[in-house]
């Protein structure tokens, strides 16, 4: 039992980076009817943001402020300077394609993913990084149930994440903002003629998507130490399979696919197999599509005659 | 008549001239810019493990440079970027031998990319002197032009094996086989010492994309003295080292030559290495400081994957420079069968460098290293 209790934890920590970044698919799909596939990216922008708000602060070891207050920094800095980026990826890689042909956004985004993992490794050279975590936060530190452990930085990111969503879905529904982004995403033509300034909620639409991914960058820094120019692309693609199987465009359905993604990775990884899980995984999300085509929470898509 | 004349007698002179200069090319001071060749460099430039190509990348122009500043040869670099994948390797292959100034491969990286690669090297009598591939069956005479300037997993596997258990008294050992061409070989090279020495081992496949250990180490035994791991990323060593550490399980990381980089630092862990620390070998002095003087690094920079890339490439220029010496042009065939009779007295890794008749380097062996609180590494085997 502590096994599986062990590897639930696991999973739910792991699952709730996938669904901080599957929201950021889910959001711009939502309004944009577009796959950003540069979001993996964009993670990884913010993975590295979080990593050099560290060594400005005085690195993992020597760091001149406390360390909730470094946390604090690294992911309000990170999710802010990544989130400015979205706004720069859509104004000059989406914005001028709205209208086109659906495959020239889809094009653009692939772009945007090579070149940001080429400047990146250009900038910050090829050299993987390290959040060197262990020596700010103890790995020793935490709690446990019985035999299950949770350390500190889980138990940081598991609140974080759970935190993050909340704040999401409460901004979602409950701002202006939010209710245009919603409107948009069921009629953009209509919430046009409703006076809604499209620019600006696709603006809040891309910051807030990139701003979510860099928090799950951090997340992965601190969870799993290695930052590098490439680490974008799986996290990216599992990210955008939870949004599918969530149901592409719906923000409970990012959010539950994604902590169902990590939770069966690890316990495929746990209980059949640590080499296949990526296998069990894609099984899962055919077998989503096979039997609810539109996600678990995706809705039917009401199409003009 | 009169033009024909003199257009003969110019064009037999240039022919002359031709001839001479394509025959007979003497590496000494007088000619010896006419001593010249490509020596190819292929190794992941860019990707998740683009530091080691950038080094390895580095290190072999260094003694590009070095050679030809010694012996005011022109050897040249050209850069192939492997990404260390087999595909894209196989992608590049076929440039390296359309260039027909290649005269010799430093690379590849990684063992998956020289079986992919290496039969269509070895059909074109290009020599391939890797500095990183370990695998031991490379070398088995299937790519007759492979070189490496390290040794091989076939010492590095029953070496690991018998330090866990006969040095550091191990009763359990855990096998963590990354599935690469590398990972594959040298878990099976592990697995296969630890059932001789009668030990305990269990082994883990994983994929080469998966960046979460946590899973794995809960399956790890709590009871596991060593979790042996093959990975060619040491920021993976060192995750599952601080996992182990967070779920409470005594066993200790004990990373192959894959995990001898920095970021690999968790306190008491072991690595092994196929090439010695050489800011601790003071003929290597020069070296280093040209390194750190030309790329403008520290000393912090310097890892194991770099220095056996200055060798690497060293042994093709050096075979290329004597085939000049010989009064012949250097070119791929000639600089193949002069990299046979290599012998450097006293290479940057500190001691001699020659080849068996199959590829291996004479006399290689594998350092084991153990990880000291601020990160640097102790020499304990």
């Amino acid at each position: 039992m502590s096994y599986l209790g062990q590897q639930l934890v696991n999973g739910l920590t792991l699952g709730g980076v996938y669904a901080l970044i599957a929201l950021g698919y889910s959001l711009v799909y939502g309004v944009l009817q577009i796959l950003n596939f540069a979001h993996g990216d964009v993670y990884m922008v913010g993975a590295f943001l979080g990593y050099f708000v560290e060594l400005a602060l005085g690195g993992p070891t020597k760091s001149i402020v406390p360390v909730p207050i470094m946390l604090f920094l690294m992911f309000a800095i990170s999710m802010i300077g990544t989130g400015l980026l979205g706004i720069v990826i859509e104004r000059f890689a989406y914005r001028p394609l709205r209208g086109s042909s659906r495959i020239a956004p889809l094009i653009s985004a692939l772009g945007v993913s090579i070149l940001l993992q080429n400047a990146a490794q250009l900038i910050f050279s090829a050299n993987i990084r390290s959040y060197d975590t262990s020596s700010f936060i103890p790995s020793t530190l935490g709690f446990s149930i019985g035999d299950v452990t949770i350390d500190s930085v889980r138990i940081t990111v598991l609140i974080l994440a759970f935190a993050l969503m909340f704040a999401l879905s409460r901004w979602v529904n409950k701002t202006q903002v939010g209710r245009a982004m919603r409107a948009i995403a069921i009629d953009r033509d209509a919430a046009v003629m409703m006076g809604i300034d499209i620019d600006k909620v696709i603006r809040w639409t891309f910051f807030v998507g990139a701003a979510l991914a860099a928090a799950a960058g951090v997340m992965n820094g601190l969870l799993l130490r290695g930052v590098s120019s490439g680490m974008g692309f799986v996290p990216g693609l599992k990210g955008f399979t939870a949004a599918v199987i969530g149901g592409i465009g719906s923000i409970p359905g990012a959010m539950a696919g994604g902590l169902l993604l990590g939770v069966v990775e690890s316990l495929t990884q746990g209980y059949l197999s640590t080499n296949f899980s990526d296998f069990y995984t894609f099984i899962l999300l055919i077998a989503v599509m096979l039997l609810r085509p539109n996600g678990l929470f995706g809705k039917k898509a009401i199409v003009k005659a | 008549m009169k033009k024909f004349s003199r257009l003969s007698v110019v064009a037999l002179s240039s022919a002359i001239a031709l001839s001479g200069a394509g025959a007979v090319v003497v590496a000494s001071p007088a000619n010896a810019a006419a001593c010249s060749g490509t020596v190819a460099i292929m190794a992941p430039l860019t990707g998740g493990v683009a530091f080691i190509g950038v080094q390895q990348a580095e290190f072999a122009k260094l003694a590009v440079a070095d050679y030809n500043k010694k012996n005011g040869t022109s050897f040249i670099t050209k850069d192939y970027d492997t990404q260390l994948d087999a595909a894209q390797a196989s992608t590049q292959a076929p440039n390296i031998v359309a260039d027909k100034t290649t005269i010799g491969i430093m690379g590849p990286a990684g063992s998956q990319e020289v079986l992919a690669t290496g039969g269509l090297f070895g059909a074109n009598d290009i020599a391939v002197v890797s500095p990183s591939a370990t695998r031991t069956n490379l070398t088995a005479g299937t790519y007759p032009s492979f070189f490496r300037s390290v040794p091989n997993d076939s010492q590095q596997g029953p070496g690991d094996a018998d330090f866990m258990v006969k040095n550091l008294k191990a009763k359990e050992i855990t096998v963590i086989e990354e599935k690469t061409a590398y990972g594959t070989g040298l878990a099976t090279e592990v697995m296969a010492q630890l059932k001789k020495l009668k030990v305990k081992a269990t082994k883990y496949s994983v994929n080469e994309k998966n960046a979460d250990y946590a899973a794995l180490v809960t399956r790890v035994s709590k009871t596991s003295d060593f979790v042996f791991v093959t990975f060619q990323d040491a920021a993976k060593s060192e995750s599952v080292a601080q996992e182990l550490i967070k779920q409470k399980k005594k066993a200790v990381v004990f990373g192959s030559d894959g995990s001898d980089q920095p970021t690999f630092k968790t306190k008491g862990t072991y690595v092994s290495a196929f090439a010695p620390d050489i800011k601790g070998i003071p003929s290597s002095a020069a070296v280093i400081a040209g390194y750190k003087s030309t790329y403008n690094k520290t000393d912090a920079d310097i890892t194991t994957f770099g220095p056996p890339a200055y060798v690497a490439a060293q042994v093709i220029v050096e075979a290329a420079g004597r085939v000049c010496a010989a009064g012949k042009t250097a070119d791929a065939k000639s600089t193949l069968a002069e990299i046979f009779k290599t012998k450097i007295a006293k290479s940057v890794l500190g001691g001699p460098i020659a080849f068996t008749d199959k590829g291996d380097v004479k006399g290689g062996r594998f350092y084991v290293f153990q990880t000291q609180a601020d990160g640097s590494r102790k020499l304990v085997g």
